[in-house]
């Protein structure tokens, strides 16, 4: 049991930290937010009574008038209520009603891809490995030189060739706008038809990694002790590389999940920014250009708990595939 | 040092877009001036063309690589030190520290870096927005992953020897880091130095591109920006938009192969390998057996390591094993002994090779175990030669239970056992061998190093084997273990009359444990005769020296095997 408490505490500093990030910032940083949102929402033709205002405060500081701590708290209750205050961008949406509506689109595209990408990458870094010294090594390169490409680059020309060029594919848009969101078969087929070209992106560009940092702890997995007994015991060769050699090789690229995400994440805003994509990426950018700071945090967090939760549910998985780290007493 | 095709071209690719990076823009004009040539292809006057406003593309190039690069340094070199302070530093002084700066590089690790940085770009106004606080948020962000691993390789090194020497001795702490630790930590620090400036290349670039970069600065990213804002590519205007980032894709791809060769020089087991087509280079003609009652003969058996200087390792090895009986082995490290037994099973790994010779396994009809088709000798693997492995600990599967690599072998060469058969089989070696079946669900970590070996023991009598190999099965073990599992070896010897091929540097323990003894030397077999002629009778000084330098053995016999 301590392995998955430990793990637990560990989140929730981690939240603890996000959430406490999320508060010191716009505190930090020079400029003026709060003034700027009135200014926006004066605009837009919301309200500007000083409940308003003091609301902003508390998410964003600069009012002066309560101490730091007060402010603090009365931000950590706010987040406990769900109360993002008001977006201006979307006027006059609630911030959680924006993300909760983008949300959705970023995590099945994030997460599909990224899923993709993962098993794509382990299995062919794990032929790779095995078949060392074969004509498949000249994989290893190929795809990690693609991860040195910039995501939004890649993703244009690819738009170029395969969107405006030959037409196969939708130029921008998560789904037909001339449908109504549902889950109507229609509707269904036409986002995962807008859906497949930024998927592709992010499955070419991250799958490198996976299968690079795969390869290299197959090459390594393969001279232990216990793939030479599987050889002894005249198990067959797939048995051998699956059950002995992968099973221990996808470890630490399990373990680097929490690496990875982070770069997934950041590359799914850019190319949710080149498909006009309604997911929360393209919301996030949204937000910067219009000083919509509530929105903005609202994201960033809702984004880090995401990232964070994610983790926690690959940390726990870890715990069931490795049966060694439950028992260790020290934190690695 | 240049090993390799790798290194030399990704520092060659590197080399010349640094270069043009340097050198280009004090070649080419102002890359501002607007000129009414818009949008003209490449050729003539504009070697790759101009932008909308008729900028020249080649001069912008420049300029931008030349400040993409000068971000990619500045945070690489933040990165590095904040990585180098918080993992090196903790794991070195250890106790809260270290665990303070752990915690706090795993928080920043799990916090998604981009979305921070946007969200930062965006409280911070447009106008105060330059190429140091861009650099500084990126290394802020950036630096986590690389601390991770420097502080794993720092908590091995500080256990160390000479480390520990150093510490003893009184150096100042410093002093430690700088001279003892960190020349070890090198190859490391270079090849995140260098994954470091390819990542705040790549993150500037988007980050430049979305609109939130660096204010009035020229860099790859604002040169994409402007390209896509201009519609570059929708005019088909390829030579604006394309080049940008293929210089990000070159040279992040030439430092990715220059991290290649790091890693290399990091893990020599990376390096490109030829694939070995074969284990076996001659097998010579069949010799019926000398001896009716053997079940293995070896005959002038050599294997050789195929480096570049070829490495004979066993030599005219001729050794026959009879229906039953105990060969032990012996010689120091290094004589060929192990390589001699793998061979046998054709378990050698490249680059040995076996050149000549034949092993040829008697059991009804004979096998010539060399000329076996990969399939027949996987089958005839375990089957009727098993082994034992020098160090249980690492010869089980670390993530499964014992019953699956137990019941592993079954489902393999039984395919149709049921399966309450092949679990009841299970049980059944592990008590032959006095281990409890109900530890059948344990994974190796949970079990004592003498249970280990008494279970790769178990896992080695599944099949009823006529032949086993033991290299030196308890070495590892405390010596009243060690005693357990050689009684335990002779008992089941006795019962099941399996053949064992014992190899160790033990001698006394041989001659208390085998019917033969094999000496070995430099590869060569020096004396071949009964254990009691070996103990009486030594022909070969060497095996004369070996008896001589265990002066026990003036004492009474028996002493070892009760």
């Amino acid at each position: 049991m301590g392995y998955y408490l430990r793990k637990l505490a560990f989140y929730l500093t981690a939240l603890w930290a996000a959430v406490t990030l999320n508060f010191v910032i716009p505190r930090m940083l020079p400029g003026n937010p709060v003034d700027i949102l009135m200014a926006k929402l004066q605009q837009r033709g919301g309200s500007v009574d000083p409940a308003a205002r003091t609301a902003y405060e508390t998410l964003l500081g600069t009012g002066g008038r309560e101490s730091f701590a007060e402010e603090y708290f009365a931000y950590l209750g706010n987040l406990l209520r769900g109360e993002l205050g008001v977006s201006v961008s979307a006027f006059p949406a609630k911030v959680s009603d924006v993300i909760g509506d983008a949300l959705p689109w970023t995590v099945v595209l994030v997460g599909l891809a990224t899923l993709l990408s993962f098993l794509l990458g382990v299995g062919l870094g794990a032929v790779v490995g095995w078949k060392r010294g074969t004509w498949l090594d000249a994989l290893v390169p190929a795809t990690t030189v693609l991860s040195a490409v910039p995501y939004f680059w890649l993703a244009l020309i690819l738009v170029a060739l395969l969107s405006s060029g030959l037409g196969w594919f939708p130029l921008n848009g998560g789904y037909d706008v001339v449908l109504d969101p549902g889950w109507s078969p229609e509707f269904i087929g036409s986002a995962i038809y807008h859906g497949t070209l930024p998927a592709l992106t992010i499955v070419i560009s991250s799958i490198g990694g996976w299968l690079l940092g795969m390869r290299n702890m197959m090459v390594s997995a393969m001279s232990e002790d216990y793939v030479l007994t599987a050889r002894a015991k005249g198990l067959t060769d797939s048995r051998t590389m699956i059950r002995y050699a992968a099973r221990n090789a996808v470890l630490p690229s399990v373990a680097g999940f929490a690496t990875s995400l982070g770069f997934v994440v950041s590359g799914s805003i850019v190319t949710e920014q080149v498909f006009s994509y309604p997911g929360i990426g393209s919301k996030l950018l949204q937000a910067v250009q219009n000083n919509d700071y509530a929105l903005m945090q609202g994201i960033f967090l809702v984004i880090t708990i995401a990232v964070l939760g994610a983790n926690l549910v690959v940390d726990l998985l870890y715990g069931l595939i490795d049966a060694r780290t439950r028992d260790r007493s020290t934190v690695s | 040092m240049i090993r390799s095709g790798k290194l030399a071209t990704g520092l060659g690719l590197a080399g010349l877009i640094v270069l043009f990076g340097l050198v280009g823009p004090l070649l080419t004009g102002d890359p501002a001036t607007i000129r009414d040539v818009g949008l003209t292809p490449p050729g003539g006057e504009h070697l790759l063309g101009t932008t909308l406003t008729g900028q020249d593309v080649l001069a912008q190039l420049a300029h931008a690589t030349r400040g993409s690069l000068w971000i990619g340094v500045l945070v690489g070199v933040m990165a590095t030190v904040l990585s180098g302070v918080f993992g090196i530093v903790g794991a070195y002084a250890g106790g809260i520290v270290d665990e303070v700066f752990s915690l706090f590089s795993n928080v920043m690790l799990v916090i998604p870096g981009l979305p921070l940085v946007i969200v930062v770009a965006g409280f911070v106004p447009a106008d105060q927005r330059g190429t140091w606080t861009i650099a500084l948020v990126l290394a802020i962000t950036g630096w986590a992953a690389a601390a991770r691993v420097l502080r794993a390789q720092t908590l091995s090194l500080r256990n160390r020897d000479y480390v520990a020497a150093a510490r003893v001795s009184g150096e100042r702490t410093w002093r430690v880091i700088c001279v003892e630790i960190l020349p070890n930590l090198l190859p490391i620090l270079a090849s995140q130095f260098v994954f470091a400036v390819v990542l705040a290349i790549l993150s500037e670039a988007g980050l430049s591109f979305l609109g939130l970069g660096a204010a009035n600065s020229s860099t790859l990213g604002t040169m994409l920006y402007y390209a896509q804002n201009g519609f570059a590519l929708q005019r088909e205007a390829w030579w604006w938009f394309v080049p940008p980032g293929l210089v990000i894709a070159l040279f992040g791809g030439a430092l990715v192969l220059i991290n290649f060769s790091i890693d290399e020089i990091i893990n020599p087991r990376l390096r490109d390998r030829a694939r070995r087509g074969r284990d076996v280079v001659a097998v010579e003609a069949e010799i019926a057996p000398v001896d009716d009652d053997a079940v293995l003969t070896v005959r002038n058996l050599n294997v050789v390591y195929q480096a570049a200087t070829p490495v004979h390792a066993v030599k005219d090895v001729s050794l026959t094993l009879r229906r039953g009986e105990i060969l032990g082995l012996a010689g120091e490290s290094g004589c060929g002994k192990t390589t001699l037994a793998y061979a046998i099973n054709r378990l050698h790994r490249p680059p040995a090779e076996v050149t000549s010779g034949s092993v040829v396994f008697h059991n009804g009809a004979d096998v010539d175990v060399l000329a076996l088709e990969p399939e027949e000798l996987r089958q005839f693997r375990w089957a009727q030669l098993s082994m034992v492995f020098q160090g249980a600990m690492n010869s089980l599967n670390p993530v499964t239970p014992i019953r699956a690599q137990l019941q592993d072998v079954l489902r393999t060469h039984r395919p149709s056992m049921p399966a309450a058969q092949r679990e009841e089989r299970c049980a059944e070696v592990l008590r032959l061998v006095g281990v409890d079946p109900a530890r059948l669900g344990s994974y190796p970590h949970e079990l004592s190093g003498g249970m280990r070996q008494r279970v790769m023991i178990a896992m080695a009598l599944l099949l009823d084997p006529q032949v086993m190999i033991m290299d030196e099965p308890t070495t590892a073990l405390d010596v009243l273990v060690q005693r357990e599992i050689l009684n335990e070896i002779s008992r089941l010897r006795d019962e099941l009359r399996f053949a064992v091929i014992f190899i160790t540097h033990d001698l006394p323990l041989l001659l208390e444990l085998s019917d033969r003894i094999a000496v070995m030397r430099d590869g060569e077999v020096v004396e071949y005769a009964t254990a009691e002629d070996v103990y009486l009778r030594p022909q070969h000084p060497y095996t004369r020296q070996l008896l001589a330098s265990f002066p026990s053995l003036t004492g009474e016999r028996g002493a070892l095997i009760t």
